[in-house]
């Protein structure tokens, strides 16, 4: 078997299991498909002439461990022990049917990855040396802060600031909900970037009621577009929609981009490990910068505001998530990725997603990267769950971002 | 002593006292196996030897469902006895209780992770598999839930099936959610036609038929496992004589709502007139309401959820420590201490190994208060265990009066409380019957006056998670020593108002007077 379909199947796999592991919320998978772009970089990486390890380049990552000297390896074997090690430890919490499913995948590829050319001693050798690339970035990783999620992700306990424009509970049908989600999350090692607050934003519009205001103007445009929705326009909040649960959430949603460009343009496995890497880290480093930022803002959501302000009975499209406003997540997300792409493959770029097909959405086709960001950062507008500002400076945010691990150096 | 002084709380509120009797009860069932019995684990509550005693079958997973005959006594410990009665199968996930050919016997559904099957009762509980006999052809497919209805003028039910993933999917389950089914009777009278999907199919943990606009004609409700369907959300049917059946759409006012369905229980909170649903999930539960009823109009399919507001969220264990969010399957309002308000009973436990659900899961015993909220006091009446529960049933065993629960749990015993409640209130319990099809009167709506309130409960069958019951009605009525009863028989006829003694039971036959029943000498 190809190493290319032993990374494909993983990788698969790993989309699916955010979407069905109730702690996966849109950071904690972002988190997994760092670890995961890494240890497939890494174990690729230490055979290869043309790739360079990213230890001492990513936060506090040092050396992997190194290989026996003279001794011949398995490749595909490497491979697939040391994916086969990350997904155990990045998902040991998923529940009977997702075990079952990384059981049996762990099992298809044993039997299939091997290749016959292969003696016992090297096959023995190459999974033994996946696993310890395995060992050494899952101890990295259980470091970071967020190793550990409890109750799905809200705290214990938290004390809501006061004053109207900070976040409010916005689900009253949801006990969890009455406090926000992953409030420390901003504070977690980053990856490429220094850290959290590395890219700050300036604050969002001063809070007022005012109709002369700039904050209640960018309110009643959301209030607006949301009462005149257009089908495209419905269309496109429905196609980015990426909640927990019900997708692999944005950047799962930009993996599965990648993937299948990966597929259709028939990149070399070194290309491929090469952008799984980056674009998992800048996603990972934008979750956690934008997490920075929304809770140093702590800004109240459209829904709360729009209902006292400016109409009781308005509900938006899209269900409001459960955390503050400001910068919009998923702008933060996807100009970090497209920066990221678009580095490596160039803009324009045209490619089409069908991430979304199986859950009725009609796939769509993009120029580039920027051009299928830039929808995804509007689609929170059309969703009724951000204002503008958000959207503009979260997309700022995700390309200074992203410019971090753009300037990785992977290639030799 | 310290359960006992709670039971006669200061504020009003009559807190039930359960005794674990399991160990002598002689109820011995484990619902047993991995993967593909991580759901169900159903019991079926019925009487299949004519004594009017509730007897019980379990589902047993792996391991053989079983039968237990009720050998209580009036007011006596509760006291069962293994019968070998046919229904001794494996594979099987949930039973519930149904006279198919109205023949005056029940019957037997049974659903297994395979063939359903339907056993034809032959009376002193002995079954028979009836899917030849009755031109039933079931596919293979993890069966979970059910519920059944009488369609006008039909002379035999209408069954709906719902299937949970594919069993061979196990190294992708996702999306891979298996058609439900409609089985309606065919034109000869003797059994059913080739199915219609019920497409599309989210992976079903529980249906019901319910008129739940008051119509005449039931709908069926059906709640979905989010975990495994992709683009899915709770369903609600229109099932109409001799038209294929559609969903509810946005468009008639069903608004879209994606849980880890898995339990459905209604009740009708007293002076109401539509049934209200509660639906088990996993954290967050649903106390759905109908939204904006009025008499003068008919309703839409819109609910709003009164779960948190009502105290009934149930989110997470009450007792033991354990802050992790529940993992919440059977659920069943009963009046458990006969104060004229339905409680609600929720089996819970983790699916398996889930470590960000609780592990340690007692079930809730959640009394409602006068003002339609309810209070839980599953630790104080005695019931907090942390067994891992999946199906139940609530039925008065030993016929003293007073609901007893018997609840299944995943690979250990099942385990069967007593009701021992010192100072609870009145009661009436009543047993409709008809003559011809569909002689248990499913469909019909008993009323119940108790000089306060007037407490509506709907005949269905389905619902809960994987079993039911059949029998006897049950209502508390607090102090009223005589209430007000009618009954609205399926077709919309309603008998007059009349006045019963409370603290007895009653067999309601069609057209005539209800008649009083009480146990024989040495029942």
């Amino acid at each position: 078997m190809p190493p290319e379909t032993v990374l494909q199947k993983w990788y698969t796999l790993s989309l699916a299991l955010i979407r069905h592991t109730p702690t996966y919320s849109p950071p904690v998978a972002s988190r997994a498909l760092a670890y995961l772009g890494v240890t497939a970089y890494e174990a690729i990486a230490s055979s290869s002439p043309k790739l360079q390890s990213l230890a001492g380049q990513l936060q506090e990552l040092k050396p992997l461990p190194p290989r026996e000297a003279g001794k011949t390896y398995d490749e595909v074997v490497v491979l697939d022990a040391a994916l086969a090690a990350m997904m155990h430890d990045l998902f040991s919490n998923t529940g009977p049917s997702g075990q079952q499913a990384i059981h049996h995948l762990e099992e298809e590829l044993k039997a299939k990855a091997v290749s016959t050319d292969s003696t016992p001693e090297t096959i023995a050798r190459s999974e033994a040396y996946g696993q310890a690339i395995a060992a050494h970035l899952a101890a990295w990783s259980h470091e970071d802060g967020g190793a550990v999620v409890e109750n799905m992700g809200f705290p214990w306990s938290y004390e809501l600031k006061k004053g109207p424009e900070h976040w409010a509970p916005t689900n009253p049908l949801s006990r969890q909900q009455q406090v926000p989600l992953l409030p420390d999350w901003g504070k977690n090692r980053s990856f490429a970037m220094p850290a959290g607050a590395s890219c700050e934003l300036p604050p969002p519009y001063p809070y007022s009621e005012d109709p002369s205001s700039a904050f209640y103007k960018d309110a009643l445009e959301t209030y607006q577009i949301g009462k005149t929705l257009t089908p495209e326009q419905k269309a496109i909040a429905f196609f980015w929609i990426d909640d927990a649960m019900a997708s692999p959430t944005p950047a799962g949603h930009w993996v599965s981009i990648l993937m299948q460009i990966a597929e259709h343009d028939h990149l070399t496995l070194e290309r491929q490990v090469d952008s799984l890497a980056r674009l998992g880290v800048a996603m990972a480093d934008a979750f956690i910068g934008c997490w920075h930022e929304k809770y140093r803002y702590d800004l109240v959501r459209p829904m709360t505001y729009i209902r006292r302000v400016i109409a009781a009975d308005w509900t938006p499209f899209l269900l409001t998530p459960p955390f503050p406003e400001y910068p919009s997540g998923h702008s933060t997300q996807s100009g970090a990725a497209a920066a990221v792409l678009a580095a490596i493959f160039g803009d324009p770029y045209p490619f089409s997603d069908n991430t979304r097909e199986r859950d009725g959405a009609i796939p769509r086709s993009f120029n580039g990267f920027f051009d299928a960001s830039k929808e995804a950062s509007i689609s929170r507008l059309y969703g009724g769950i951000h204002f503008r500002a958000a959207l503009e400076r979260g997309f700022e945010q995700g390309k200074c971002i992203g410019a971090y691990a753009i300037a990785l150096k992977t290639w030799r | 002593m310290i359960a006992i002084a709670t039971a006669q709380a200061s504020d009003g509120l009559i807190v039930p006292l359960f005794e674990d009797v399991t160990a002598i009860s002689g109820v011995t069932s484990v619902y047993k196996g991995d993967w593909q019995y991580m759901v169900g684990g159903g019991v079926a509550a019925f009487d299949c030897n004519g004594d009017q005693f509730p007897d019980i079958a379990l589902a047993g997973g792996e391991g053989a469902a079983s039968l237990f005959m009720n050998k209580s006594t009036k007011g006596g410990a509760l006291s069962f006895e293994r019968f070998e009665s046919g229904v001794e199968l494996n594979h099987v996930t949930g039973i519930y209780p149904i006279d198919i050919d109205g023949d005056g016997i029940t019957d037997l559904v049974i659903l297994r992770v395979g063939e359903i099957v339907l056993m034809r009762g032959l009376g002193q509980c002995r079954f028979e598999r009836a899917n030849e006999a009755w031109h039933f052809a079931s596919t293979n497919a993890w069966w979970t839930s059910f519920s059944a209805t009488w369609e006008k003028d039909a002379k035999w039910p209408t069954l709906a099936f719902g299937a949970y993933i594919n069993p061979n999917s196990e190294d992708n389950p996702w999306g891979s959610c298996t058609e439900n089914q409609l089985f309606r009777p065919n034109e000869d009278g003797n059994g059913f036609t080739q199915p219609v999907a019920l497409t599309p199919s989210y992976c079903a943990l529980s249906m019901l038929f319910t008129d739940w606009n008051r119509s005449g004609t039931p709908s069926l409700r059906v709640s979905n496992d989010r975990e495994y369907y992709e683009g899915g959300q709770e369903q609600l049917w229109h099932v109409e004589a001799h038209q294929e059946p559609r969903l509810y759409t946005e468009a008639e006012g069903w608004k879209f709502l994606k849980i880890w369905g898995m339990g459905i229980a209604s009740t009708v909170f007293p002076n109401e007139l539509y049934p209200s649903y509660f639906l088990t999930s996993m954290s967050d539960n649903k106390l759905q309401v109908l939204n904006g009823a009025k008499p003068e109009t008919p309703p839409a399919p819109l609910y709003k959820d009164l779960a948190y507001d009502r105290g009934a969220i149930a989110y997470r264990p009450y007792t033991g420590g354990d802050l992790k969010p529940s993992t919440a399957w059977h659920a069943q309002f009963e009046d458990m201490n006969n104060d004229g308000y339905f409680d609600l009973f929720i089996a819970k436990g983790n699916v398996d190994r889930m470590p960000d659900f609780a592990s340690k899961d007692p079930s809730n015993l959640l009394m409602q208060r006068p003002d339609g909220h309810f209070q839980e006091v599953g630790d104080v009446a005695g019931l907090a265990r942390f067994a891992t529960a999946r199906g139940a049933a609530l039925a008065d065993f030993n016929l003293d009066g007073k609901m007893d629960i018997v609840v299944v749990n995943r690979r250990e015993n099942a385990a069967v409380w007593q009701n021992i409640t010192p100072n609870a209130g009145h009661f009436i319990d009543i047993m409709l019957h008809q003559s011809g099809p569909n002689r248990d009167a499913i469909g019909a709506w008993i009323e119940v006056d108790d000089g306060h309130h007037i407490t509506r409960r709907e005949i269905t069958i389905g619902g809960g998670h994987a079993g039911g019951s059949l029998g006897w009605r049950h209502f508390g009525v607090d102090s009223a020593t005589s209430v007000k009863m009618r009954t609205i028989w399926p077709d919309g006829q309603a008998d007059d108002w009349e006045t019963y003694a409370s603290d007895a039971y009653y067999f309601v036959q069609r057209g005539q007077s209800a008649q009083p029943w009480s146990p024989t000498a040495g029942q």
